[in-house]
């Protein structure tokens, strides 16, 4: 069966979406309120020019917008029947994805948060060795991601965006709630300086595990980078995407253009965005359903809005939803 | 498409046979009558079983199928009767490498397939990885003149689960003979008008002095390449020791007037350490090679047009390394001019 996205954005993330949904062979309709034309141009693609003329054509609808319009757009597409593929976070807060997903499981429709981290290979492997009791049980875990600062203004009101938290941070504590269970409390602590901004997070698991998330929107050009080490009672598995190149290149004085792709490290061959967008596009044709699903994007922002109560209470605060029960 | 699995002495062929079962639209037939010459390893229809594919009972009941393609993994030595077979009943061939080993037995059976119509093909996965094709850029720009070329394919010894690898006459050598060909493909691949022009090359059996063949081995070639004679050293030594935490590893180093790039495209892993085995976690994520390869060999057979490692190139491969056991024999370089045209 041939599905027609329709693309809603075009900024950073939809081009990696679009690139991702040309390489899978489906048609994409983009609609935006600036930029799709330049986008379509270089990636292919159709434009059209209204929110109402993109439901009208599209058979699945790819919510690649900025963080507050999540919502709203997947109800829209929701009230036109369609199932979603929206871009992490699902909504700006808890409460209004909490709305959304009853509204779509009241409908039987699919809705799937892009938690692109769970298909970079190097996290989907260590995820499987965990699975496959590699460390036996897990006991503490480091996550670091750090990157340029975004560029654009929305990212930098927490308002919209909720914040590093929220934006980036939400891709480890997705993950770290992947290989060590439910989280039961967040501690946080940010720092920000000249346009640089960090945020330290602590997670309790209710399994006993603890976990380490620390992210850093850096200095323009900063090279995107992030690192993992995770140890259980059975050994410890380690990585640092800076570390072990397939390709290293040294070209002294002489001006080449970098390898990186977008937003991707270099030399990530399997675009995961590809691998991600592949799986849901398997699982609306009637597959197996993805290895990650709107309540897991729920239970995300849920961590992220502990660790945001942290920053502001100065006190370790309980997850919503994962009540330990006494 | 039904593919034919021709021996498991090789123990590619249980990759190659597990990778096969899940495509779609491929079946996997599977015969290994010489599983008898391998006592006490595993082969033959249990491997099959285990494998998940079905057996037949002899390289003729295989062919009497009527496959398309079939992967030979027999001993180095014993491949050119099977190429033989399966070019006359009209199947493409994949070969596990080397090609053979003698000159004589490589161009028999590239002349066989080429008679027959049929694609002979060296397994050597490596120049599938998508971190070549981007060195295949960066050397026809960026890097300029090559200046120099160093390669390393080191191992842990593979004797352990099939012993023929250390005998003398079923696998033609050791470490050179099982190593030297995957760096030699990949400066083919990336450099097909280059061509060695001379071999030395030294050995030793330090390392395991109890097998019968050199687990060490270094070669310095002379290449000719855009004119002029590049050196290109590599190290094919069964280097790894048995405790190590993977199976080993190749790399390319490419030094150019525009820079240098470091190829390494096995590197990406996940590290650590395990109690289970005591030893280092190393879990590689990267792509699948095998796999590439075989969706090669496999859009070779249904018609398209893809650069694969041919007989020739096999040949060619073939004929440094047997150069360089000369050169380990002599003490001194062979030229390599006549045989390399």
């Amino acid at each position: 069966m041939s599905l027609r996205i329709g693309l809603i954005g075009a900024g950073g993330i939809a081009r990696e979406h679009l690139s991702a949904w040309r390489s899978l062979g489906v048609e994409v309709s983009v609609f935006s309120h600036a930029g799709a034309a330049g986008l379509i141009a270089e990636l292919g693609g159709t434009e059209v020019a209204t929110l109402s003329e993109l439901l009208g054509c599209a058979d699945v609808v790819d919510i690649a917008t900025p963080t507050p319009t999540h919502g709203d757009l997947a109800l829209a597409a929701l009230h036109a029947g369609l199932p979603v593929v929206c871009e992490k976070p699902l909504a700006r807060t808890a409460a209004e994805a909490e709305r959304v997903i009853e509204a779509f499981e009241a409908a039987d429709l699919p809705l799937y948060p892009g938690h692109v981290v769970r298909y970079f290979s190097e996290y989907a492997a260590a995820r499987a060795a965990v699975s496959a009791g590699a460390i036996g049980e897990v006991a503490v875990q480091r996550f670091t991601r750090t990157g340029s600062a975004p560029t654009a203004a929305w990212f930098h009101d927490d308002a919209q965006s909720g914040g590093i938290v929220l934006d980036q941070c939400l891709h480890d504590l997705d993950f770290a709630r992947w290989t060590a269970g439910e989280v039961a409390t967040a501690y946080a602590q940010e720092s920000m300086a000249g346009g640089v901004r960090s945020v330290q997070v602590l997670l309790a698991h209710r399994s006993g595990a603890l976990s380490n998330v620390c992210g850093t929107w850096a200095r323009p050009g900063t090279r995107f980078r992030t690192t993992f080490d995770i140890a259980g009672t059975g050994g410890v598995l380690t990585h640092d995407s800076a570390e072990h190149p397939l390709l290293q290149t040294d070209f002294g004085d002489q001006p080449v253009a970098g390898t990186g792709r977008g937003l991707l490290p270099a030399m990530a061959y399997e675009s995961p965005f590809q691998t991600e967008l592949g799986e849901f596009l398997a699982a609306l044709r009637g597959g197996p359903l993805p290895r990650v699903g709107a309540r897991d994007g729920l239970a995300a922002i849920r961590i992220a809005e502990a660790a945001q109560c942290s920053l502001v209470s100065g006190q370790a605060e309980p997850v919503a939803g994962t009540e330990v029960a006494r | 498409m039904r593919v034919g699995v021709m021996s498991f002495a090789h123990l590619h062929a249980a990759s190659y046979a597990r990778l096969l079962a899940v495509i779609p639209g491929v079946e996997v037939l599977a015969t290994d009558p010489d599983h008898a010459r391998r006592p006490g390893e595993s082969g033959g229809a249990e491997l099959a079983d285990a494998l998940g594919v079905a057996y037949e009972a002899d390289y003729a009941a295989l062919l009497a199928a009527r496959p398309d393609a079939v992967i030979i993994c027999a001993e180095n030595a014993a491949h050119r009767p099977l190429v033989e077979l399966a070019a006359a009943a009209g199947a493409h061939v994949l070969c596990e490498k080397p090609i053979a080993t003698t000159l004589a037995d490589a161009q028999a059976m590239t002349t066989a397939c080429a008679a027959a119509g049929v694609q002979l093909m060296i397994a050597h996965p490596v120049r599938f990885s998508p971190a070549v094709a981007e060195l295949r850029q960066l050397a026809a720009g960026p890097l300029g003149e090559i200046v120099s070329i160093a390669g390393t394919n080191n191992g842990r010894i593979p004797h352990g689960e099939r012993a023929w690898f250390v005998d003398p006459a079923a696998a033609g050598g050791g470490a050179l003979t099982d190593h030297l060909v995957h760096v030699l493909d990949l400066v083919d691949c990336l450099w097909p008008d280059s061509r060695v022009r001379s071999v030395y090359a030294v050995a030793n059996r330090l390392l395991h002095p109890e097998v019968a063949v050199e687990t060490v081995g270094l070669a310095a070639l002379r290449l000719e390449l855009g004119g002029r004679a590049v050196p290109v050293v590599i190290d094919a030594s069964w280097s790894r020791p048995d405790g190590f935490a993977t199976w080993g590893g190749l790399t390319l180093r490419v030094t150019g007037t525009g820079g240098i790039v470091d190829l390494d495209p096995f590197a990406g892993r996940i590290g650590g350490h395990l109690n289970s085995t005591g030893n280092a976690a190393w879990i590689g994520y990267g792509p699948e090679l095998d796999a590439l390869l075989l969706d090669a060999f496999l859009r070779v057979v249904a018609g398209e047009a893809v650069a694969v490692p041919d007989g020739v190139a096999g040949t060619r491969s073939l004929a440094v390394v047997l150069a360089a056991y000369e050169s380990v024999r002599t003490g001194q370089p062979v030229d390599c001019t006549r045989t390399l045209r």
